[in-house]
């Protein structure tokens, strides 16, 4: 069990439901980090965002994006 | 994710020792700045930096820098706070809840309460909801959430009755049946649209099959 308690879709702002409504509809799960860290609207709402600019489309491919995520979270011995 | 977006089999498995795997030379260098900077950002040698430099341009390695620091920063939450892993596959987490049940407590309650425990990891639903068929009547078995189900006790009957999935907007029932026979029913229940959809509805009802001869094996004497 996580050390904190993921807030329902009652427990968080208008803004904050909105945004995990849509990151539903585009990948079909909403990541538990981002429902506990909603404990802290901007900092969810501002995160999504920031996510969404590292992540997504850019410059580099979305694949390499992908193994260096994987990378960095093995070297941090994190399963999430 | 990384696989669903095309890294392959084989590169996933050389992401453990990066240098074993034959990545081509931009990735490898990318993937070795990942290492430099993940263990010691203020160590990172001029050499490495520029090999990085010469196959990528500016924006790219800020691009490059930004996912290795973003995922460092997301890995130390994640770890310091125990984050439970997000069961997103449906196949994953179909998985999790067969072994569960495999190995699951005598008493259905319980079991149950770990099926909505793990159904939770992956999904977000105001209130989920298990309940059993005793007699006539339903009676529930496990429920996690803020949203109560006990006014709809009508609506849970109805859709026991009726066999079939009831889907709407903001809720979701489905009838656990073990054969032809109703055993009990799995209510979602959300006071926001926009949470449920048809992939919900394909999943909660293949949990339900999960459950059905568990629930049936544990019916109390009629």
């Amino acid at each position: 069990m996580g050390r904190l308690r993921r807030p329902s879709p009652d427990e968080v702002t208008p803004e904050v439901r909105d945004a995990f409504i849509k990151l539903k509809a585009e990948r079909g799960n909403i990541p538990n980090m981002f429902r506990t860290i909603a404990h802290r609207p901007e900092i969810a709402a501002t995160l999504l965002a920031h996510y969404r600019a590292v992540m997504g489309p850019g410059t580099v491919p979305i694949v390499l994006k992908e193994m260096l995520a994987v990378r960095v979270s093995r070297l941090n011995s994190c399963d999430y | 994710m990384a696989k669903q977006l095309g890294v392959g089999e084989q590169a996933l498995k050389g992401l453990n020792d990066i240098e074993s795997f034959s990545f081509p030379p931009d990735e490898k260098i990318a993937l070795r700045f990942a290492d430099a900077m993940t263990r010691a950002a203020g160590q990172v040698d001029d050499a490495l930096f520029s090999e990085l430099r010469s196959l990528f341009s500016e924006p790219q390695i800020i691009e490059i820098a930004s996912v290795i620091g973003a995922f460092n920063y997301f890995n130390r939450v994640n770890n310091a706070l125990r984050m439970d892993i997000t069961l997103g596959d449906p196949e994953t987490l179909m998985m999790r809840i067969a072994e569960l049940l495999a190995m699951a407590p005598p008493d259905p309650a319980a079991a149950c309460d770990l099926v909505i425990d793990l159904l939770l990891q992956g999904r977000w639903y105001g209130s989920v909801g298990i309940r059993a068929k005793e007699g006539e009547r339903l009676v529930r078995l496990a429920h996690h959430g803020t949203e109560a189900s006990a006014a709809q006790d009508a609506e849970g009957e109805a859709a026991l009755r009726s066999r079939a999935t009831r889907m709407g907007a903001s809720e979701l029932i489905v009838p656990i049946r073990f054969g032809a026979e109703p055993v009990g029913i799995i209510e979602i229940r959300n006071n926001h649209p926009g949470l449920i959809d048809d992939k919900d509805r394909a999943l909660v009802e293949r949990i339900a099959g999960l459950l059905a001869p568990h629930l049936a094996a544990h019916r109390p004497p009629a």
